[in-house]
């Protein structure tokens, strides 16, 4: 049964691939305004988590609740529709758009105008004004302009995140916003994703402690397709089974 | 406050100006070229028409589809068949040509656009080879590989008839039906549902999770490629006076393709000088090469080699670099 | 390989006709299972290497670029073999009377021949090391590189087998029915339903579903007209696709 405080929570949620068990009966809950973060080696299941919350996968028994409502057996786009956006860890930028209209695309489906062939969208206030906001909001205003594949990578990044926000999304799922970046851009998505936590549920996968000790109320830990531990970050830091798999680690 | 929807200011003028030259060059030409010339020119109009109503699909939405001579060839017939039977005038005519695209194209769309790429195009083209067979088969109805001939009825205007066995009224009629085309596929891809298309080409996956409904927006792009396909196949049948099964052949469905992949895709122009490349080679060097089809491979080879996005393609690119 | 080549269908012709030329000069039947591979190979190598590698993932380019190819290649075969279809002498002419019905020996023969190349493909495939770095190619070019398959070599490998199988099934052909220069056009889309149907990458798939599709067409034929057949199969198989878009067996 869902309860109806938690605005984000799977029950139960296997995933097998053939003999391989990606998610091994997934309990987690999410209050709304929380920032969540889910931290675990490689392979521990944590892109296939967010894979098969957002629809992109079916879970192979489990159900996913948004907001008391079953969306388990939803298409990605009307779970996305319900609130649900998610950044991609590698990422999915349109790369001859620019930064703009790769914003425009998401800003314009929430002021429903897309069926309009003829109004050119040149006039439609709101949605360029919004799609100006989130340009600021996330410090890509300079780059507005920028065709997608010219972006560097952390510019990039940044976009994706850009891009999920266009959706007015009730929760946002960042899949590792800060892989691969430098630290000076780590930082910068850091105070991007604070700024944005004061609005919206956060659930963050990342392999940078500092991001994750710094920035969430409560972390879960993955292991092999299992929560192996559930806490806040001072409890999970110190937490003897998390050390050994973080130790024995390259991250 | 208005926003210009993105600054590809540089890339939107030249293909406007490429656009305005063409439109310009052919305006002209229906008067100042002798008689064998101008036919050919209208032909390279109507393949335009075509190859536009193609780049919506492929060019926009990615979707490569290899049934579009089915779209052509019920166009064609849509023309045929409402001046045979239904006695229309010409105006009338051609918009049969247009609700046969949109059936058509509704039917073979439902089916084939929600399957992934390689499946896609295999399914096109097994709907274009049954209409094909079926075309052919049917002689009675389509007149088979000998085809059916019409009598055109006459344009009639506000201000009086004219007729399109006119050469001269020909040529303007069909370059009239290029203009609007142009005019309404360029509102259509600047369009806000004209940018969804784009973004679908750039990466279907992430548009998913943007909360749209992908399949319905490339049915859509699908339907109107269609139709505008089928409204060249129609434009094709009045001039000529005649349609075949020959119009579902396997030529009509991979040429769009040729000239989007050689003039430069999903720039609505680009077909445009694909297909005035290949009608010119194909009227010169057919006369003095029985084989010239391998300089047509040879052709597509060394262009596909300079710039996967063809010859506008590559124009654009070196502008913006 | 994630290539619709459509010059598969001519390379089938090719082999026909240089069937017929081995035929003409040589006498002999049988030795053109030997020579005609050899010039495949010659042909196909470079054709793999200089017109088809650049496109890597552009799949509508490597598509039209194979549809260059293929008008070139019947184009010569036009210019050196001419216009009209010829016939070759059956090169087995017996027949074998098994419960009451009369088999022609040849297209026994071509049976046996065809299943034992099949055997030994699924054999290569599946059964040998070389055969699993194809598959690994297959699934994941850049995975399989990173772990040091010169995807490369295997890439023009798998062409040129595919060709050469092409042209065997020209070989064989050429005595069934007449060896013309469009023998390609009329193979090349059975060809690529049969191996949709069967489902990408399933060589199970691909012989079920053309015994399948034969066969029914064989009875189709008999109440219908052959072209009302072939067009019956075809709307056949686009039902099956509707049901089952990934093919009848996937990998």
């Amino acid at each position: 049964m869902a309860s109806g405080a938690n605005f984000l929570e799977t029950l139960d949620v296997t995933k097998r691939f053939g003999g391989l068990t990606a998610l091994d009966h997934v309990t987690y809950a999410v209050k709304e305004g929380e920032v969540r973060g889910i931290i675990g080696p490689n392979g521990a299941g944590k892109t296939t988590f967010f894979n098969v919350i957002t629809g992109e996968l079916k879970p192979t028994s489990g159900k996913i609740f948004l907001k008391g409502e079953d969306i388990t057996d939803l298409s990605p786009h009307l779970i996305c529709q319900k609130g649900l956006s998610r950044t991609f860890q590698l990422t999915l930028v349109f790369p001859e758009m620019t930064v703009y209209d790769s914003i425009w695309v998401g800003v314009n489906l929430r002021k429903r105008w897309p069926w309009n062939p003829v109004v050119s969208a040149h006039h439609i206030l709101d949605v360029s004004q919004r799609t100006q906001e989130i340009c600021e909001l996330v410090g890509l205003t300079e780059k507005m302009n920028e065709l997608a594949y010219n972006l560097s990578y952390g510019h990039q990044k940044v976009l994706e995140i850009a891009m999920a926000l266009s959706t007015e999304p009730s929760v946002l799922l960042l899949d590792e916003p800060t892989q691969g970046v430098s630290p000076q851009e780590t930082d910068n998505i850091s105070k991007v994703i604070e700024k944005l936590s004061k609005n919206m549920t956060i659930i963050l996968i990342e392999h940078s402690m500092d991001v994750v000790l710094r920035l969430c109320h409560v972390i879960t830990v993955l292991s092999e397709g299992r929560v192996i531990a559930e806490g806040r970050p001072e409890e999970i830091s110190k937490n003897e089974e998390v050390q050994r798999i973080y130790l024995g680690e390259v991250s | 406050m208005s926003m210009i929807f993105g600054k590809i200011v540089e890339k939107r003028p030249i293909v406007f100006y490429v656009a305005i030259v063409f439109l310009l060059l052919f305006l002209v030409m229906g008067v100042t070229l002798p008689k064998g010339a101008r036919s050919l020119v209208i032909q390279m109009m109507i393949f335009s028409i075509l190859g536009m109503g193609y780049d919506l699909s492929l060019g926009f939405t990615n979707q490569c589809s290899l049934g579009h001579s089915v779209f052509f060839g019920a166009g064609a017939y849509g023309v045929i068949f409402s001046i045979m039977y239904l006695k229309v005038g010409l105006l009338p005519s051609l918009s049969f040509s247009f609700v046969a695209g949109l059936v058509f194209a509704v039917i073979t769309g439902v089916i084939s656009v929600r399957l992934s790429e390689a499946y896609f195009v295999i399914v096109t083209a097994i709907f274009f080879a049954v209409f094909h067979l079926l075309a052919m088969d049917m002689t009675w109805l389509t007149g088979g590989d000998d085809g059916l001939s019409i009598q055109l009825p006459a344009l009639s205007l506000g201000f009086g008839k004219l007729s399109l066995y006119d050469p001269l009224v020909n040529y303007y009629f069909v370059l009239a039906f290029l203009v609007l085309s142009y005019l309404i596929l360029d509102r259509i891809v600047k369009s806000p549902m004209g940018k969804v298309f784009i973004s679908i080409r750039e990466s279907e996956k992430r548009v998913q999770f943007l909360g749209y409904n992908v399949f319905r927006y490339k049915l859509i792009a699908f339907i109107l490629s269609g139709m505008f396909s089928a409204l060249s196949g129609g434009l094709y049948a009045l001039t000529l006076r005649y349609g075949s099964a020959d119009f579902f052949s396997f030529h009509w469905s991979i040429m769009p393709v040729v000239w989007c992949l050689i003039g430069g895709l999903g720039t609505l122009v680009g077909p445009w000088i694909g297909a005035v490349i290949m009608s010119l080679f194909q009227y010169y060097v057919s006369a003095w090469w029985t084989y010239y089809l391998i300089l047509f491979g040879i052709i597509i080879l060394l262009i596909l080699r300079i710039s996967r996005k063809g010859i506008l393609g590559y124009i654009i690119s070196r502008r913006l670099t | 390989m994630g290539i619709v080549n459509m010059a598969h269908g001519d390379i089938y012709m090719a082999g026909a006709i240089l069937t017929f030329y081995v035929v003409s000069t040589l006498g002999n039947f049988w030795l053109s299972l030997v020579v005609v591979p050899v010039v495949i190979i010659l042909i196909s190598a470079p054709m793999e290497r200089f017109v088809l590698r650049p496109y890597e993932g552009y799949h509508s380019s490597s598509m039209i670029a194979t549809v260059g190819i293929s008008f070139i290649i019947q184009q010569i075969a036009l210019g050196t073999y001419g216009g009209i279809p010829k016939k070759i002498t059956n090169p087995w002419p017996i027949s074998f009377n098994f419960l009451g019905v009369d088999y022609p020996g040849y297209r026994f023969l071509v049976a046996c021949i065809s299943i034992l190349i099949l055997a030994g493909l699924w054999l290569f495939l599946y059964k040998t090391s070389y055969g699993i770095l194809v598959r690994a190619s297959m699934q994941d070019r850049e995975m399989a590189s990173a772990i040091g398959i010169n995807v490369n070599q295997v890439l023009v490998t798998t062409f040129v087998m595919g060709s050469v199988l092409a042209a065997v099934g020209g070989i064989l052909a050429a005595p069934i029915n007449q060896v013309s220069y469009l023998m390609g056009n009329d193979i090349v889309l059975l060809c690529f339903i049969v191996v949709i149907v069967g489902g990408l990458g399933s060589l199970k798939g691909t012989l079920i579903a053309a015994l399948s599709l034969c066969s029914l067409e064989g009875m189709m034929a008999s109440i219908l007209s052959p072209t009302q057949a072939r067009a019956a199969i075809f709307v056949i198989m686009i039902i099956v696709l509707m049901r089952r878009p990934q093919g009848l067996f996937t990998e």
